[in-house]
């Protein structure tokens, strides 16, 4: 156990800070010939992972690989239909999620399951909430205990805050420190850092790295191949809810992974174009956007997209990058809008998104579940939606001319779909994104607006909407891409703006652009940190020096200036 | 062959039977029912009560004025929201046009129009304050469900007008079309009940309209930002449910020969039982019009088999609630895969 609980939650590792050379450890997890089948259709078959303590193990594969059902095995979501678990050793049952956190098993997920109106502490206590002799809830405790288990990642979080208030970032952070508290010895991190900026990241990674050092097994999955061979030190890779291969990633390169988990040679991921920008499509002068009260958004922003042009923007999380994409397709109020908007030269004033696609602006939003489709209904309603106009005559729709259109459409961006009838919810990620961003098409817009439009995305699919973003471009349309991701702002993008604390940092031109350079761009004018202690995102590892917790005995933990 | 294709749903037997089981379960349900029927039906001189196609037709005549008011309550919960007013709706048409045909001249078809746009008006009080001040619709027609029967009392004085027939000096023979007519076999106001459904099943098949329905109550926010008229589509839906409740109230009219303020008390929760049970998703963006014909009529035929066998109205209750678990358990069954 890496967390004694009796006395204090301070009392943190007590596992050795200097750990012997990986593969003497014999592994802490060992899962073996797991054979998950649903009705129809075998999810996994005889798939082993074995993780050593003390290491993060990515877990690698496209979506349907069934990356997610060992995981939900692991934590006790589904039962396995053969093979065994063991723990330390240990056989372990793991009938159901309490079982399974019983044994010390903790799972961080893509969704957090928080309750945003309670605040941090009572967050953190949810269900488990500390009482006096009483009876009575016993906050100074809660509040207490909470801030020493938080210290021990080295965070200070405003306890009374709403946790609605916090970034998504710090809720993370706040579902580690609980799982550590609830003496996790196997943390799953499923996709964390989708909604996180490249700072983030980096303190997201300082943590892992602590929880690793003292003796954490860590299962880490990620689309992100960058953060894969950043973070971990190895991987197990499935495909088609098969074992294909586990082994140290240094055994790798990224090509070499890819080709791992798609089972064929991806030639390329990101499609080598000589397009020609053309005229100015869009051009925006002076652009405000009101946030909060007594804070911009966005200010002052001034740039022009071509025709034939991919314009990338980059930016922290919190930096204007979607309020800029939303003011330009009118989700935005006008009142809260200054400045001018101009697309192919004429002025552009949307005041709803519906004003914005007759424009001929479409727009992708980053959470294609919530925002851009319509789950209860099918590929085909939900790609015809926006263009529905085209097939309707005195307001009755031609259904045959609609699905005609939709059928070519839907070949033509390979969703990979039974039936046009299928429910959209029943698609992997990257088809769906494919149906989110398909579904402008019908009205050819000239401005497509991407915000994130690979997050979470699988690398076959992902090369796919690269493919298609740049068959638009070519087309003669205008892309703005709002992105994290930074290979892809890099190889996909004629020029990068950055954003920084709503204003326009800096342009740079494809040759100019490097990820340290749009990093520096991002945090130019920053006044103030994301996260109230840290430095500078930690990258390098010097970083760790001001981690030190406010308070508490802590001895056993990784000494400052561990190399990370 | 790559990955992702696996991940798509297999559909196995089991899935594919509790799927048609959902889909068409107002019509099993009535299937089943109709059965039931005529196997606990009393029968008198060898003639079973209930398969008699005078009861039958009865059945749809007392069906029609809660599948009308159904038609509206679908839409309403197809775009995610409620409509808790269309029985003191009713009650204030209904009473409306007593009045209309006893205490003035403008006749059977002026009145008839009258109240289709008084429906119509109290309904689009509903979407546009709903829309207007984001007030969720729950509380709005729960405050226009108080409002309008007040409306009816206070305008009409509290009690029943009765509609005199033509011989006792009335002035609206032309009505009395709706009530005892006959198309061959069938009723009148079945006739309007079915034409209804089919008009408004049409509209959400073929029409953006209806497409816009579905989304809105999928998912609003992605079908704002695929350019619906969102706050327009619910207010739309509302106006329907308004104008349908009126036409509704106008049948009940005329079949009881008259309006009062007390009429339709509970109509609302029949008419969302009959939605629920046939099928259509509380939260929104799931179900259809045929559905909730069926569910309503149902209802009715339940009713009417319990009335032959002289059982009592308060055991009725208990058999209605216990459907309506029993439609939703369904459904949640057949979505948990």
């Amino acid at each position: 156990m890496s967390l004694s609980h009796s006395v204090s939650p301070v009392s943190t590792p007590s596992f050795p800070v200097s750990e012997p050379p990986p593969g003497e450890m014999p592994p802490l997890l060992e899962m073996q010939g797991i054979t998950k089948r649903f009705p129809g259709v075998t999810a996994l078959e005889r798939v082993s992972l074995k993780v050593r303590p003390g290491s993060v193990h990515a877990l690698m594969g496209e979506n349907g690989a069934g990356k997610s059902t060992l995981m939900k095995i692991l934590t006790g979501v589904y039962r396995m239909d053969a093979g065994e678990v063991r723990l330390g050793g240990q056989l372990a049952t793991l009938s159901d999620p309490r079982a399974a956190a019983r044994h010390g098993v903790a799972i961080i997920h893509q969704e957090l399951q928080q309750v945003p109106e309670l605040r941090v502490f009572e967050n953190f206590f949810l269900g488990r909430e500390k009482r006096t002799a009483l009876g009575v809830l016993d906050e100074a405790r809660m509040r207490r205990e909470s801030a020493q288990w938080l210290s021990t990642l080295g965070l200070t979080l405003d306890l009374e805050r709403p946790l609605r208030e916090l970034r998504v970032a710090e809720r993370q952070f706040l579902e580690i420190a609980k799982a550590l508290s609830l003496e996790a010895r196997v943390l799953v991190m499923d996709e964390p850092t989708t909604a996180l900026s490249g700072e983030e990241v980096a303190r997201l990674f300082t943590v892992v790295r602590r929880l690793r050092d003292s003796g954490l097994a860590v299962i880490y999955i990620s689309h992100r191949l960058e953060e894969i061979f950043a973070l971990c030190d190895e991987v197990t890779v499935l495909r088609d809810g098969k074992w294909v291969a586990s082994c140290p990633l240094g055994d790798l390169t990224p090509e070499r992974l890819i080709s791992l988990m798609v089972g064929r040679e991806l030639t390329e991921l990101y499609p080598s174009s000589n397009r020609e920008p053309g005229a100015v499509r869009l051009k925006v002068q002076g652009l405000s956007v009101r946030g909060i009260p007594g804070r911009r958004a966005l200010e002052g922003v001034s740039f022009e997209v071509r025709q034939g042009e991919i314009v990338g923007l980059a930016g922290l999380l919190g930096a204007g990058r979607t309020e800029l994409l939303e003011a330009l397709y009118g989700v935005r109020a006008p009142s809260q809008v200054r400045g001018s908007i101009e697309i192919a030269g004429v002025r552009h004033v949307p005041r709803s998104p519906r004003d914005a696609i007759r424009a001929g602006v479409g727009f992708v939003t980053e959470d294609r579940k919530g925002q851009s489709l319509v789950l209860t209904r099918s590929v085909g309603e939900n790609t015809s939606l926006v263009g529905l106009g085209r097939f309707t005559r005195f307001g009755v729709l031609n259904l045959r001319a609609e699905k005609r259109a939709v059928q070519v459409l839907v070949g033509q961006l390979r969703v990979k779909t039974p039936s046009l009838a299928t429910p959209v919810a029943s698609l992997s990620g990257g088809n769906q994104q494919k149906v989110a961003l398909g579904k402008f098409l019908l009205t050819s817009p000239g401005v497509f607006l991407l915000d994130e439009p690979t997050q979470g995305v699988d690398v076959g699919a992902k090369a796919e909407i690269y493919a298609l973003i740049d068959t638009l471009a070519q087309g003669g349309a205008a892309v703005l891409l709002a992105s994290s991701d930074m290979p892809e702002l890099l190889s996909l993008c004629d020029r990068i703006l950055v954003l920084c604390e709503g204003r326009l940092s800096g342009t740079l031109s494809r040759a100019e652009a490097t990820g340290e350079r749009i990093l520096e761009l991002a945090t130019r004018f920053q006044s103030h940190r994301p996260l109230q202690s840290g430095p500078q995102g930690g990258q390098g590892g010097q970083g760790e020096q001001s981690h030190e917790p406010p308070s508490g005995p802590t001895q056993a933990r990784p000494t400052p200036g561990d190399p990370v | 062959m790559t990955p992702s294709t696996s991940s798509l749903p297999n559909r196995v037997p089991r899935q594919r039977v509790l799927d048609i089981l959902v889909r068409f379960q107002g019509y099993f349900g009535l299937l089943i029912v109709f059965v039931l029927g005529v196997i606990f039906s009393p029968s008198r001189d060898g003639v079973n009560l209930f398969v008699d196609l005078n009861n039958q037709m009865n059945i749809l005549r007392y069906v029609s004025v809660t599948g009308i008011i159904a038609v509206g309550m679908t839409l309403v919960i197809l775009t995610g929201e409620i409509d808790l007013s269309v029985g003191s709706l009713l009650a204030f048409v209904a009473t409306l046009t007593a009045f209309l045909l006893t205490a003035t001249s403008i006749g059977t078809l002026g009145s008839f129009v009258l109240i289709l746009l008084a429906g119509a008006l109290l309904g689009l009080v509903n979407g546009t304050v709903t829309t207007g001040l984001r007030i969720p619709s729950f509380v709005v027609t729960l405050a226009m469900m108080s409002f309008a029967r007040g409306l009816a009392r206070l305008l009409f004085g509290g009690v029943a007008i009765t509609l005199l027939a033509t011989s006792q000096g009335g002035n609206a023979p032309e009505s009395a079309f709706f009530a005892s007519q006959r198309v061959g076999v069938v009723p009148v106001p079945a006739l309007l009940m079915f034409l209804v459904a089919i008009l408004v099943g049409l509209l959400l098949r073929f029409t953006p309209f209806g497409r816009h329905v579905y989304a809105v109550g999928g998912n609003p926010l992605a079908a704002r930002l695929s350019g619906i008229r969102v706050d327009f589509t619910k207010t739309v839906v509302f106006v329907l449910s308004g104008a349908l409740t009126a036409l509704a109230a106008y049948i009940q009219a005329i079949q009881l020969n008259q309006g009062a303020p007390n009429d339709g008390m509970a109509y609302e929760l029949n008419a969302i039982a009959a939605v629920v049970i046939g099928g259509t998703s509380l939260q929104g963006g799931i179900g259809g019009i045929a559905g909730s014909i069926a569910g309503a009529w149902m209802l009715g035929m339940i009713d009417n088999v319990l009335n032959l066998n002289n059982v009592p109205s308060d055991v009725q209750l208990l058999i209605k609630g216990g459907l309506i678990v029993a439609a939703v358990a369904l459904q949640r069954l057949q979505r948990r895969t």
